[in-house]
């Protein structure tokens, strides 16, 4: 019985079936036969294979976009019914750089980010270096990401880099970058740490940064 | 061979006398610095008490909005004209200022599609805008909002029409203005509800989806005849089909939910006996063979910065389309140095001018593109694109 609920939730959310993951999660919160942490861990599976679907060309970000809401109304459910609470794989701070106003690309990661166990701090769009500072100081994440899709806003990665080296934190805090502007080389000039291509690059990195 | 016939011998897969350079020129910081202009600091502006009341006026009144965005796109040209460029694209839009209290500004750009335009400051205090979000998150309000514009589309529709020809009466002789019919029925569709909501409208009301890609296709075939009446024999449509690493979609749901559409506005181009080049940015090695089947004539963007190379365009599609394009404007069109943009064109002239069906120009543009960096590309293309090639 807890088998096919759980295999329910995978199932439905690899079919991108929305009502039927969500009739598993309402299985798993009123007849209780499963273990919360045991659902979550299956939808944080099941996005592991939608994530390689999209890395490996076999899905597209619209499949990968659906995939992600249903696993946030699925986790919608299930995170209240948590002991612990979700995020145990640590925390992350990110948002999308001063001047730039596109959040898809940082919604996506955060959304999968989530439900693979990660605690993130949304900042939102248009955050000024002094906000990254301030949070990643408040929070002590172990990751800091940033989104920038405007090449005209990617100085503003390089403003972030340079005030965290002034603040003493930059040693303290793994940097991603992601965006349309964006490329490996740029990464390097910038001095931060990685450059994801996509979002589910992305959350693989974080993953091995957090030995998840 | 004059600008004209070197573009349209391109765009018949011929050689000219060398490979035609277009520009993409449209940003006020671009024009400002090429025609060595001061710019007008219109976000300062709008912050005063009286002449912001008065701009917020006039911009939303027909008239002086067709004036201003008319004299913004003559500046283009004339920036084209000077920098030597072929050809240039032209671009119509109907914007109503309204208040945004989180945008930096305060203000933002409404379109009559449902779509936000964030006011922004460019690096010498013109303005600058960008799509930021959607404004029409249901099916009820997608309704109703195209019901309320039915009155602004017919007069985007009249705009469009005398602005394109306007351009071409004066400007013509001295350049080919290739009129862009944008945003196109892919955009259109998901822009003013937001990636995401589309997304789940795909999955959850596809009757709904199909009813705004009908509404979108019927506006945009509208729209296009508009651009053609300019009279030039090439027009640019497109749709942003692609993200850094593939297509949006699922190229068998684009084809589901577009490929009618696309071949419509392809048929209707070559009733025309016009050609269509069609833009999208993005990774579109995917797509480009429905390009193909649905009957386009050219491509234009195929950003570097996505993974696009011309070689490899060219070798998937020969000479079945047009290729236009792709000096990057991330890193070479900014701050690239003279040898690498020389080499970059070399490069492009190398990979895809054999045998006409090339035109060579930028990805894209924004108000970063130096145009120093512009003056480069024109002489590299000078020297390296005489035909017969010898790169």
């Amino acid at each position: 019985m807890s088998g096919d609920v759980l295999n329910q939730l995978k199932s439905s959310l690899l079919e991108l079936d929305m009502e039927g993951a969500l009739a598993a999660a309402r299985m798993v919160r009123e007849d209780r036969q499963v273990a919360v942490e045991e659902a979550v861990a299956a939808v944080s599976e099941a996005l592991k294979v939608v994530g390689s679907r999209f890395q490996e060309g076999e899905w597209f970000l619209t499949e990968l976009v659906y995939a992600g809401e249903i696993a946030k109304e699925v986790m919608g459910l299930l995170s209240p019914l948590m002991e612990t609470g979700a995020g145990g794989l640590g925390t992350v701070v990110v948002g999308t750089v001063a001047g730039d106003l596109h959040d898809l690309g940082k919604n996506i990661f955060i959304n999968y980010a989530r439900s693979a166990g990660f605690k993130v701090i949304d900042l939102g769009m248009d955050v000024n270096a002094n906000s990254f500072v301030n949070a990643v100081k408040e929070n002590s994440p172990f990751a800091l990401g940033m989104s920038c899709l405007l090449t005209s806003t990617d100085g503003e990665i390089v403003k972030v880099v340079e005030d965290l080296k002034k603040a003493g934190l930059r040693e303290k805090v793994r940097i991603i970058i992601g965006g349309a502007a964006l490329t490996e080389q740029f990464a390097e000039t910038a001095g931060v740490d990685a450059f994801a291509k996509d979002a589910i690059t992305g959350i693989d990195i974080i993953r091995n940064w957090s030995g998840g | 061979m004059d600008f004209r016939e070197r573009i349209l011998a391109a765009m018949n897969h011929e050689e000219a006398d060398r490979v035609p350079v277009m520009g993409l020129i449209m940003d006020p910081t671009t024009v400002n610095l090429v025609l060595e202009k001061k710019p007008v600091d219109f976000a300062g502006l709008l912050k005063r008490p009286v002449w912001g009341l008065l701009i917020r006026y006039l911009m939303n009144t027909n008239w002086f909005w067709r004036r201003m965005y008319y004299g913004n796109f003559a500046g283009s040209l004339k920036s084209a004209i000077k920098l030597g460029f072929d050809a240039n694209w032209t671009i119509y839009s109907l914007m109503k200022l309204n208040r945004e209290p989180e945008s930096a500004l305060g203000w933002a750009w409404h379109d009559p599609f449902g779509r936000v335009w964030e006011l922004g400051r460019a690096p010498d205090g013109s303005m600058a805008v960008n799509y930021t979000r959607g404004l029409c998150e249901t099916e009820e309000q997608w309704e109703a909002w195209v019901e309320q514009k039915k009155p602004v589309y017919e007069a985007l529709i009249k705009n469009v029409r005398v602005f394109h020809k306007k351009l071409v009466e004066k400007y013509g002789e001295r350049i080919y203005p290739i009129g862009y019919a944008a945003p196109g029925i892919f955009e259109n569709s998901w822009q003013p509800m937001g990636f995401v909501n589309f997304t789940k409208m795909i999955y959850q009301k596809p009757d709904f989806v199909k009813r705004i890609v009908d509404f979108q296709t019927d506006l945009y075939m509208k729209y296009l005849d508009a651009v053609m009446e300019s009279g030039v024999e090439v027009v640019l449509g497109g749709d942003d089909l692609g993200q850094k690493t593939g297509p949006l979609m699922r190229p068998e749901l684009i084809e589901k939910l577009y490929g009618n559409s696309y071949r419509m506005v392809a048929d209707r181009v070559h009733e025309k006996n016009k050609k269509f080049v069609f833009h999208s940015c993005g990774n579109i090695y995917q797509l480009l063979d429905k390009f193909v089947d649905w009957g386009f004539d050219g491509i234009i963007t195929m950003e570097p910065t996505a993974g696009m190379d011309l070689g490899k365009v060219r070798e998937q599609v020969g000479h079945k389309l047009v290729l236009v394009g792709n000096l990057d404007v991330s890193y070479l069109m900014v701050r690239g140095t003279r040898e690498e943009v020389d080499d970059a064109v070399k490069k492009a002239i190398k990979d895809a001018g054999r045998g006409g069906g090339y035109i060579l120009s930028t990805c894209h543009s924004h108000p970063f593109v130096d145009p120093k960096r512009l003056e480069w590309m024109i002489d590299s293309a000078h020297k390296y694109g005489k035909y017969p090639l010898s790169v």
